[in-house]
């Protein structure tokens, strides 16, 4: 007699897997970190997503009573401006976006609202400008402290294929 | 997630299939040159990329792969007499050379040319490493022959084997690429497995269970560093290699052999997992390849006669429920090789990725497709060479070591990850 094994993993098999969904939509804010990044971005963004917010670059304010903190306020594709630690608050996962060589300081600030919310954080670094070796290195510095996943991906083809992945 | 129409693209290898042109720009294991022992051997069947194909050897120690399947009326050659340089077929005894020439038809006269007409299609077949490899593309493309350190080393520092994998090769290879899973499916083995035990570096795997990872390209394909915290301001990073299409290394551990896999497609449900173990400076001891043998490390015990590993679908793996229980085993299933495989192969033969959900460390293996549909694309819209088709790209070795915080591990282990002869591996 065949085993269990053996008899579940035919093609045959394969086609009785229920057809239910086993997820639902995550909220992914996708930011880019510098111009270059949002550049990069821009184009993104206009495509059909689930659930993925998209943000192009990051201020801040003068507190708004004494005694508090700088609000920083994440800006989106259309130009509004988002409060940070709200956007963090309702994601799933954060995804920052760099342009190697470009200033990605921001990221300790994006951060900051992640760990608070213990939201996993991926960078995601492009060398598609041809930066030098020294600037890759440079932003990989930046944002290792606060990256679970880091990638350098060398086309801008790839935030697409890595959102499309995450089903963002 | 995969969309259906890219997860087929990615997965199927058989000819005029723009992943299986991709697969047929490279150097490919076909067989262990143990299974073609002598002049004049019993020939054996090769199924690559969903070819049939028969391996020989001649009576002058001439390899060749050719068609399975006589060009008279389609008997499998796998019964032909090898005879005088050249295998005869049973039926009518049609007779062919190691490069699928006819070069007897007994019924017609030689003076006819009949024979000379005939002809099986061939592809080149040539021993390196203990490893006989072929290259299955137009013949007017065919790379330099392959530079991977393990088949270049002198035979004794070297020891390969294969095992079959009844799923799709894209599933198995994800796994070499996937640093994630260590940590949970074979966390029992780094104090046990004599192939493992004893590295200074393994109680940082022990230490932090949640490692962070990185993933670069390289000229060749990936590298994918995992990195924990050690002492001081240092980082413990453990960096596989991927070397497209289908080859990856486990990052070493101290002084053991270091291994790594090549995932060749048979066909698009089951593909061959290559093992190899090499230390770059000095003979495998007998110790070691006793454990090798005896199915330790990357490698399976067998079915005797066969590589199909001894524990598999027909005995559900030889499940042990008490090791599991017991914390002994993750899975239940006992070796490293035949845990990874048990769950691809439960996968089914043909992982259906539109329903899986993917986080963001699996960046490995998204980066992974992604570059092998650009370069199938490449090549099929611009007849793009795609990496890893230029031996110096076989030229990089996995690597385990400590490096300060804000060093890259990719300069950091710029020279730990160069393949070179008389160098050790860098490991820890
Ligand atoms: S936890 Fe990864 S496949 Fe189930
Ligand atoms: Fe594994």
């Amino acid at each position: 007699m065949l085993s269990e094994s053996a008899r579940v993993t035919t093609a045959h098999e394969a086609g009785f897997r229920v057809q239910y969904p086993n997820s639902r939509e995550r909220a992914a804010k996708i930011i880019a970190l510098d111009a270059e990044a949002a550049k990069a971005l821009e184009p993104v963004s206009r495509e059909h997503w689930h659930g993925a917010a998209f943000f192009t670059s990051l201020s801040f304010s003068a507190p708004s009573a004494p005694g508090q903190t700088l609000d920083a306020w994440l800006n989106d594709v259309a130009g509004h401006a988002m409060n940070l630690a709200a956007e963090v608050a309702e994601a799933d996962y954060v995804v920052v976006i760099t342009s190697a060589g470009e200033d990605s300081r921001a990221v300790s600030v994006i951060a900051e609202a992640c760990k608070l919310r213990k939201k996993t954080l991926v960078g995601l670094i492009l060398t598609h400008n041809g930066p030098t070796d020294e600037q890759v290195a440079a932003s990989l510095k930046e944002l290792r402290p606060y990256t679970r996943m880091l990638v350098v991906a060398s086309g801008a083809d790839y935030i697409e294929a890595m959102l499309t992945a995450l089903r963002a | 997630m995969l969309r259906k129409e890219q997860n087929d693209y990615l997965s199927q290898t058989g000819p005029g299939t723009p992943l299986g042109n991709l697969f047929r720009c490279y150097w490919m294991p076909a067989l262990l040159a143990e299974e073609l022992p002598e002049n004049d051997c019993p020939p054996v069947r090769v199924k690559l990329m969903s070819e049939r194909l028969l391996a020989v050897r001649d009576s002058e120690g001439k390899y060749g792969l050719i068609d399975e399947f006589c060009a008279h009326r389609g008997v499998s050659l796998w019964f032909g007499r090898n005879e005088d340089c050249g295998l005869r077929c049973p039926y009518h005894g049609w007779k062919y050379d190691v490069t699928g020439q006819c070069v007897d038809v007994p019924s017609e006269a030689v003076e006819s040319g009949y024979a000379k007409k005939i002809k099986l299609k061939n592809y080149p077949l040539i021993e390196r490493g203990g490893v006989l490899w072929t290259y299955m593309g137009p013949a007017d493309k065919q790379p330099p022959l392959p530079e991977f350190e393990f088949c270049t080393v002198p035979l004794n520092q070297t020891f390969t084997t294969k095992r079959v994998q009844e799923c799709n090769w894209l599933q198995a290879m994800e796994g070499g690429i996937d640093s994630s899973h260590v940590s949970w499916l074979h966390r029992g083995d780094l104090s046990n497995d004599p192939l493992f035990k004893g590295a200074a570096g393994n109680k940082y795997n022990m230490q932090d269970m949640s490692p962070v990872f990185e993933v670069v390209e390289n000229d060749g394909g990936l590298l994918i560093g995992a990195r924990r915290n050690a002492e001081d301001d240092q980082y413990y990073w453990r960096i596989t290699p991927w070397v497209m299409p289908c080859y990856t290394g486990v990052p070493p551990r101290g002084d053991h052999p270091i291994h790594g896999h090549f995932w060749v497609p048979i066909d698009d449900e089951s593909c061959w997992a290559w093992s190899y173990d090499y230390h770059p400076t000095r003979p495998l001891s007998d110790v070691e390849v006793a454990a090798m043998k005896d199915g330790k490390g990357v490698h399976v015990k067998y079915v005797p006669g066969t590589y199909r590993p001894a524990a598999n679908k027909d005995n559900d793996y030889l499940m042990n429920r008490a090791a599991q229980k017991a914390g002994k085993t993750f899975s239940g299933i006992e070796g490293i090789g035949m845990q990874d495989a048990s769950l691809q192969e439960s996968m089914g033969p043909l992982c259906d990725r539109t329903k899986e959900n993917l986080v963001g460390t699996d960046n490995g293996i998204i980066m992974a497709r992604h570059r092998l549909q650009r370069a199938a694309k490449a090549l099929a819209d611009k007849g793009t060479i795609p990496p890893g088709v230029d031996p110096e790209h076989h030229k990089v070795r996995q690597a385990a070591l400590l490096l300060k915080h804000d060093m890259p591990f990719r300069d950091g282990a710029k020279e730990a990850l160069k393949a070179k002869q008389g160098v050790r591996q860098t490991s820890v």
